[in-house]
């Protein structure tokens, strides 16, 4: 290929990357910088309010800020348990469904598919409604078959209300890790599989060995957006406890949208989004380093 | 043809940029339209209103119809109304303040207009357009630190308690209500409870602390018991900590019957009044009546708060219009003549109908034969001090429920009412 020719593709490549370059840059790259930005200046609403530039100042308070500490554990006490449940058990369902006729794998997909299309306001208003304290069904089947001495308060009362929003979550988070699943399974070298069986392989020799390497990227993808997604864990919180009973379910993501929107506490807020941000790519680096050394 | 196509594939992307770039771009703040044939129309100008949820003034069918009766004497004027909830209302409207995009005007109460964005610098005086009529009390809510008027008063109400006559009767607690002047002690008020409770109704009533919505009702119950206040009467500090507040959030504690409820918040509760789950709601005024009218099946009666003196102090609300300052004239001149129409002759007593709430100053036969109104009416002379303006309220609003979550998860009431006040005054040293 003559150098002229390589040019010409290049700035062909580069301005076909243009459109979306500019919406990244725009809307990640630049709120990104002035995340951190405005999280080393006192900024606040307010005509006549100024930003004053106090450096750290703002990480120095998130430390010693008891609620941010609460929501710091909650969130990870959310990722930590709903990360591996979602991905076992998203795993053990795809390898039942799989290999079963097409129209009955459709279905299931369908079935684990359906909380993640229906919009979360909606899945939302559902769980309430089943966790109501005065006549959701949880509190009337448990009465009714006398499991339950009396009706539980399950979203007012702090034992109950943050394992309340793991479950939720848990079902809304399932079912794009099954089709994923089911679609890597699927795409498994049968030969391998074959062979294996035939050198005497048992059904988890060959899972281990044959299967499981290959399905590995599909994981670590699973891992990374499952993270991000229980980290990002907001709008069950602002629909169903506020963050409450006591600080119970708040989480980072809804203690950020709390000071930024109503405290006005710009650059506070900021300062925890840089937190967060930092955690996550932590985590994400990680468990790309563990996913490769596999 | 790869070229052509590699062309057209470009230019789309192209064009989808400029497309989305294009969006940004603002119009003229004040837009003429051209008249047919070329010919010079008189200038529109278009403004912005957004209303909170006040009595039928979130029904798009009657707020057109006051809109209709306002561009009928001026068609140079077009408002598009932009309703707003309770729940993301604020954050709306905050976003669009800092988005430089702020609706022209915008209808709710002091404690946003005055002591919100008023008070941030956002709203224009409105001091030029006060009905000297107007009760002074009302005007003294609506008016800033500064002297500002930052809100116009269109109406106001009392809020008060719902009580399920029916049961109440079945239950034999009728006897302890003094269904003439709607008011009861506190002792009758506890007696009622107990005897609901013994009717074997045990959802008596909910101290809602899930979130901030609907907390009139649960300030007011606390501070009437027992007398207490719940800020000063300068409105620079909190005083919810108070001995008596402390007598009253114990007694409901320990009150078989009323729950502690983080689950819910006032919306909840009246829905959980209306359908009979709860025998008494602490969130009640007349639109609140009117709008469950459908799902309520029994007498729905409003009721003072208990008091120990029998002289109950209801929490207020009034309700007015509030102009943005988006840096055109044009625009807050349009905005002042509307809500000058607004409060002024027959469409100021449509526009206060809209709200189901009283006007904030006289007018002859307003609600004349109305019986519901004459009712809900007895209860608004008993309206007290508008502490809702009181410096921080944002974030005192937050540390109220907070404080009523952790009393119903056990803490201490003392304990709880001290973070509380220590809480809301860090706020109002802070503002």
């Amino acid at each position: 290929m003559s150098r002229a020719l390589a040019r010409r593709e290049t700035i062909a490549g580069y301005l076909f990357m243009l459109p979306s370059l500019f919406f990244f840059i725009t809307f990640v790259i630049y709120p990104m910088v002035m995340c951190v930005w405005t999280s080393l200046f006192n900024s606040t609403m307010g005509k006549e309010a100024q930003d004053t530039f106090i450096g750290i100042a703002n990480f120095v308070e998130l430390f010693q800020d008891k609620i941010f500490l609460k929501a710091l554990w909650n969130t990870i006490l959310i990722v930590v348990v709903s990360v591996p449940t979602v991905c076992i058990f998203s795993l053990w369902v795809s390898s039942r469904i799989y290999n079963m006729p097409d129209w009955a794998c459709s279905l299931f997909r369908v079935i684990f598919y359906l909380p993640v299309i229906t919009g979360s306001v909606a899945v939302t208003v559902v769980w309430k409604w089943m966790f109501n304290n005065y006549y959701g069904i949880f509190n009337y089947v448990g009465t009714s078959l006398g499991i339950l001495e009396k009706n539980i308060n399950w979203l007012g009362d702090e034992r109950f209300a943050l394992w309340c929003i793991i479950l939720i979550l848990f079902t809304t988070s399932v079912g794009q890790p099954i089709v994923l699943y089911v679609s890597a399974l699927g795409n498994v070298d049968q030969s391998l599989v074959e062979a294996a069986q035939v050198d005497g392989a048992t059904d988890l020799q060959v899972f281990w060995k044959i299967k499981w390497p290959q399905i590995m990227p599909t994981t670590l993808y699973i891992l990374v957006i499952t993270t991000i997604n229980s980290f990002q864990c907001f709008a069950l919180i602002q629909l169903l406890t506020s963050g409450g009973p006591n600080n119970s379910t708040q989480t980072i993501m809804y203690y950020i949208y709390y000071t930024c929107f109503k405290l006005y506490r710009y650059g506070y807020a900021n300062a925890m989004g840089v937190v967060l941000a930092i955690i996550i790519a932590i985590l994400s680096a990680v468990q790309f380093k563990v996913a490769q050394e596999k | 043809m790869k070229k052509a196509l590699a062309l057209i594939l470009a230019l789309c992307l192209a064009l989808s940029v400029v497309a989305c770039g294009g969006a940004a771009s603002s119009a003229p703040a004040s837009e003429s339209t051209p008249a047919e044939g070329g010919e010079a129309a008189p200038a529109t100008t278009q403004i912005t209103l957004a209303t909170y949820p006040i009595g039928k003034w979130s029904d798009e069918a009657v707020v057109n119809e006051l809109i209709a009766g306002f561009n009928a004497v001026h068609p140079e004027i077009e408002v598009t109304v932009q309703y707003l909830d309770y729940t993301n209302g604020d954050d709306a409207v905050n976003t669009a303040i800092e988005a430089g995009t702020a609706p022209d005007v915008i209808f709710e109460g002091p404690e946003r207009l005055v002591a919100n964005w008023g008070a941030k610098g956002y709203l224009v005086d409105l001091a030029d357009l006060v009905n000297p009529n107007t009760y002074a009390s009302v005007i003294g809510s609506c008016t800033s630190e500064n002297g500002a008027v930052y809100e116009l008063p269109v109406c106001m109400t009392a809020h008060c308690m719902g009580i399920n006559k029916d049961l109440f009767e079945a239950a034999g607690a009728w006897q302890y209500v003094d269904a003439e002047s709607h008011t009861w002690t506190t002792e009758n008020f506890v007696k009622a409870v107990e005897a609901l409770v013994a009717y074997g109704h045990t959802n008596v009533g909910a101290v809602y602390c899930g979130g901030q919505g609907g907390d009139q009702g649960t300030r007011a119950l606390v501070t009437n018991l027992y007398g207490g206040t719940y800020a000063n009467a300068e409105h620079t500090a909190y005083t919810a900590n108070c001995a008596e507040n402390v007598k009253a959030l114990q007694l409901l504690k320990d009150l078989e019957g009323i729950n502690f409820d983080a689950s819910i918040v006032g919306g909840d509760e009246v829905s959980l009044f209306a359908n009979g789950t709860l025998a008494m709601a602490f969130c009640w005024n007349v639109a609140l009546e009117n709008n469950n009218a459908e799902t309520i099946q029994f007498d729905a009666f409003p009721m003072a708060f208990p008091t120990e003196s029998g002289d109950p102090v209801l929490q207020g609300g009034i309700w007015g219009f509030g102009i943005f300052d988006n840096g055109d004239q044009a625009k807050i001149d349009a905005a002042k003549t509307f809500v000058e129409y607004m409060t002024t002759g027959d469409a100021y007593v449509a526009a206060v109908e809209a709200s189901s709430y009283w006007p904030v100053f006289e007018v002859e036969g307003m609600y004349e034969g109305n019986e519901q109104m004459t009712e809900y009416g007895l209860l608004v002379p008993y309206m007290g001090d508008y502490y809702q303006i009181t410096k921080g309220w944002t974030e005192a609003r937050t540390a109220w429920w907070n404080a009523l979550q952790a009393i119903g998860s056990g803490t201490d009431v003392q304990e709880a009412l001290d973070t509380f006040v220590e809480t809301a005054n860090a706020a109002a040293n802070a503002a």
